[in-house]
């Protein structure tokens, strides 16, 4: 069980008010590609009677579009974006933030919800095109395979794969027989990560014969026939170490 | 920042500012305005994820490390749920949802999960302002909403069943989480903190008045009835709009308690006001109310101790005893059988839910009880001891066909000679007493039906057959009844089956017949053993 963060609720008390935004996707992703200080432009709120427009004006730098790919050259985002402002009504929204170090602290509270709408002129009009464009074409293709699927197969002495593998055995080797004490500290480093092993698995990290494997195991080790761990070798008893950490120490 | 000043308009325009190197990461926290939540209230608050969706894979495994585990499980779990197509979706710690616990521990709780479809397709900025004047936009990584959680006691979704299904019968709203409660009470006493916790106003005084009712056993027909009285009293008080719901509630809840401990799909009726009332003593004003007491504690009985058949049938036997008493003392009253057919009536109904297919042998036979013991089944005897009330009541020509022969009229004989027996008791002692001795007679394969001696000596009842076992020639003589009576005490049925018909070569109802004469002769001592009437000899 964690130990559960205390929030900081600096910000609750204060009674910081928030204004929560909903901004469309273009303009986030320009608003992403932003430099040096973070300036992405400008707010204007005209207050009239009461009233008050809020509208914002996109950087002159940041029009560029690059997400759309090769049309997005003649096409600039829009810059004026008017907000529609709502009232925060059924909802309480609060801010909170976690920070790397998984400390939560409560910034405010949303006071008034807005929506950013761009202009709608020409400009506009020609990125949802491309848009559209992009969203329309559809994920999956249909593409014409040059093979057709089937099972039936011609009869064939050996397989090509079959062959390969042979030769590649061959290439290697009967397996040698190494020393017994060293094949046997490799037992026991082995032994020391896993408590089971099966045969097969021991001679692939050990690449020694099975039969001389199995010499060394009977003499060190016991073979679990029935049980959870069906037909496993582990070490003796009087060999192992476990104490939910390793040792490196056996006794011979 | 511009100013710029127009005639009734001021317009002002403030930088925005995308800050970079945030290490910060804003969400959403959303409350329902209905909960009223006022975050600057709070005077601490804790949060952390909710984990409890973890599904340990890792740890149903053995452990990690040396000891106990195998070379390669792990591929090879994984391959094998590859191959069943089990897809186990990944445990995301972002999208867990939150527990926020506000003002400690006695304060509220909110769980927070999050909202999906939130960043897909329009992007949540954070604006605020930064004492420069400009303005700040972060932007939102998660919404959560919260919702406050349930302190108070809930039903699970199969009590919420139940409790639909009796949404109609039940009047007392209150009791349902009584019962609740009182069910934990009894599974774990160390629950106490929580109930303690629990209840708003009311319920404290119901939980109060809660804790001294206790489902179990007997006992509960006795405390009710002064309970009954307290809670009624105190419940008017409380709840004056619902003035005869109260009565109702006393009584419900003494119903449900029952309900709760029996699960029996019994209906609620009215006539099932009076339930729980002590079953020993009968009025002749309360009979038919306290035989549907009977039979619900009767019924009672048999949920408790259940698969003890003994227990069950002796305590049938008293019941049938008792109710053919009433019967018998019916008849005695009015032989004319004006109000037997109204009590007939009542006496059916209440024993219509123990059985009808015993109806149809039992017509207008007598002795229920002989009857149901000459078939050897316990829930037969409670049919017969609904006919048997009814044959008895003089509906049908009752009386007179009792002494006819037939298969059932060796018994009915029998009861025959047990009402007068009966009659003889009724004026000498004490009603009740004799009452339930002669019923405890009549139901326990009593065949006799000679009125016993006074001086407080229950009718003979057939004594319990003595040993005897197994000798190829079980004669049912005087003397061997004599001999068994005198090794041991015994029920009418024990006797009745050292003489199993096969041996003897009698017929059933010949073995009861004679059975009942013989223990007339004896007139042996009774002893009440394991609420069953024992008899016994002592030469």
């Amino acid at each position: 069980m964690s130990e559960k963060t205390e929030v900081d609720l600096t910000g609750a008390k204060q009674n910081t008010g928030v204004w929560l935004v909903k901004v469309p996707k273009y303009l986030a992703q320009q608003w992403a590609k932003a430099s040096g200080k973070g300036e992405i432009g400008k707010l204007k709120i005209v207050k009239k009677q009461g009233k008050a427009d809020v509208s914002f004006t996109l950087n002159e730098d940041l029009t560029s579009l690059s997400a759309l790919g090769e049309k997005a050259a003649s096409v600039r985002a829009p810059r004026d974006h008017p907000f529609t402002m709502h009232s925060v009504g059924g909802q309480t929204l609060a801010v909170f933030t976690e920070t790397s170090a998984d400390k939560i602290s409560l910034e405010g509270m949303v006071v008034q919800r807005a929506e950013c709408r761009p202009a709608v002129n020409e400009n506009y009009m020609k990125l949802k095109k491309l848009q559209i464009e992009v969203s329309t074409k559809p994920q999956r293709l249909t593409e014409q395979m040059d093979r057709a699927v089937t099972n039936n197969f011609k009869p064939v002495a050996n397989h090509v794969a079959n062959v390969e593998y042979e030769k590649k055995k061959k290439a290697e080797g009967r397996m040698v027989r190494a020393d017994r004490q060293q094949v046997m500290d490799m037992l026991f480093s082995a032994f020391e990560k896993h408590q089971y092993y099966n045969i097969k698995d021991l001679v692939e990290v050990t690449k020694q014969p099975v039969t001389y494997l199995k010499e060394i195991l009977r003499e060190i080790g016991v073979y679990n026939a029935k049980g959870t761990h069906k037909s496993t070798w582990e070490l003796k008893p009087e060999y192992r170490h476990y104490q939910g950490g390793e040792e490196e120490i056996k006794s011979d | 920042m511009a100013s710029l000043g127009g005639s009734s308009s001021s317009s002002t325009e403030y930088i925005v500012r995308v800050p970079k190197n945030t290490s910060k990461k804003y969400s959403i926290m959303a409350f329902n305005s209905g909960d009223k939540v006022n975050c600057s209230s709070w005077t601490q608050a804790r949060m952390e994820r909710d984990m409890s969706n973890r599904r340990m894979y890792g740890v149903e495994e053995t452990e990690e490390g040396a000891a106990g585990s195998e070379f390669g499980k792990k591929q090879r779990e994984e391959a094998r749920r590859k191959k069943f197509g089990i897809v186990t979706r990944e445990f995301k710690v972002e999208d867990q949802p939150w527990i926020l616990k506000v003002n400690g521990k006695a304060g509220k709780r909110f769980k927070g999960t999050k909202k999906g479809g939130v960043t897909e397709n329009a992007s949540y900025y954070i604006f605020t302002q930064c004492p420069d004047g400009a303005f700040e936009a972060f932007p939102v990584n998660g919404w959560y909403n919260f919702v406050p959680q349930a302190k108070h006691r809930t039903l699970t979704a199969e009590e919420a069943e139940e409790e639909w299904g009796r949404r109609n019968k039940v009047v007392n709203h209150f009791s349902i989480m009584l019962q609740r409660r009182l069910r934990e009470q009894e599974r774990g006493p160390d629950d106490d903190d929580e109930e303690g916790e629990k209840g708003g106003k009311k319920k404290k005084k119901k939980g109060g008045r809660g804790g001294d009712l206790r489902i179990h056993d007997l006992e509960d027909d006795l405390e009710l009835s002064s309970d009954e009285s307290d809670s009624s009293g105190g419940e008017d008080g409380d709840s004056k709009p619902k003035k005869k719901g109260g009565d109702v509630k006393g009584k419900g809840k003494k119903k449900k308690k029952k309900r709760g401990s029996d699960s029996e799909a019994n209906e609620d009726s009215d006539d099932g006001d009076f339930e729980g009332l002590e079953v020993d003593y009968m009025s002749d004003e309360s009979s038919s109310e306290e035989e549907a007491g009977e039979e619900k504690a009767k019924s009672n009985k048999e949920a408790v101790p259940k698969g003890i058949d003994e227990a069950s049938e002796s305590e049938e036997e008293s019941e049938e005893e008792k109710q053919n008493e009433e019967e018998g003392k019916e008849e005695e009253e009015e032989e004319e059988g004006k109000k037997t057919p109204v009590q007939t009536k009542k006496k059916r109904d209440s024993s219509g839910e123990s059985d009808t297919s015993e109806d149809s042998d039992i017509d207008g036979e007598a002795a229920s009880a002989l009857f149901m013991v000459k078939k050897r089944t316990p829930p037969k005897r409670g049919g017969g001891r609904g006919s048997g009330g009814s044959s008895r009541t003089g509906s049908r020509p009752g009386t007179p066909s009792i002494d006819s022969a037939s298969t059932s009229n060796t018994l009915r004989a029998a009861a025959s000679k047990l009402e007068q027996g009966k009659r003889h008791v009724v004026g000498g002692s004490s009603e009740s007493p004799a009452a339930k001795r002669l019923k405890m007679e009549s139901s326990s394969m009593a065949v006799t039906t000679q009125s016993p001696a006074p001086s407080g000596k229950s009718t003979p009842q057939p004594p319990s057959g003595k040993s005897t076992p197994s000798s190829s020639d079980v004669q049912l003589t005087e003397e061997a009844v004599r001999r068994y009576l005198i090794r041991k005490p015994m029920t009418t049925k024990d006797l009745l089956k050292k003489f199993q018909t096969k041996r003897t070569g009698l017929s059933s109802e010949q073995t009861v017949n004679v059975l009942a004469q013989i223990l007339k002769r004896l007139n042996p001592e009774r002893k009440n053993v394991n609420d069953k009437m024992h008899f016994y000899l002592t030469e």
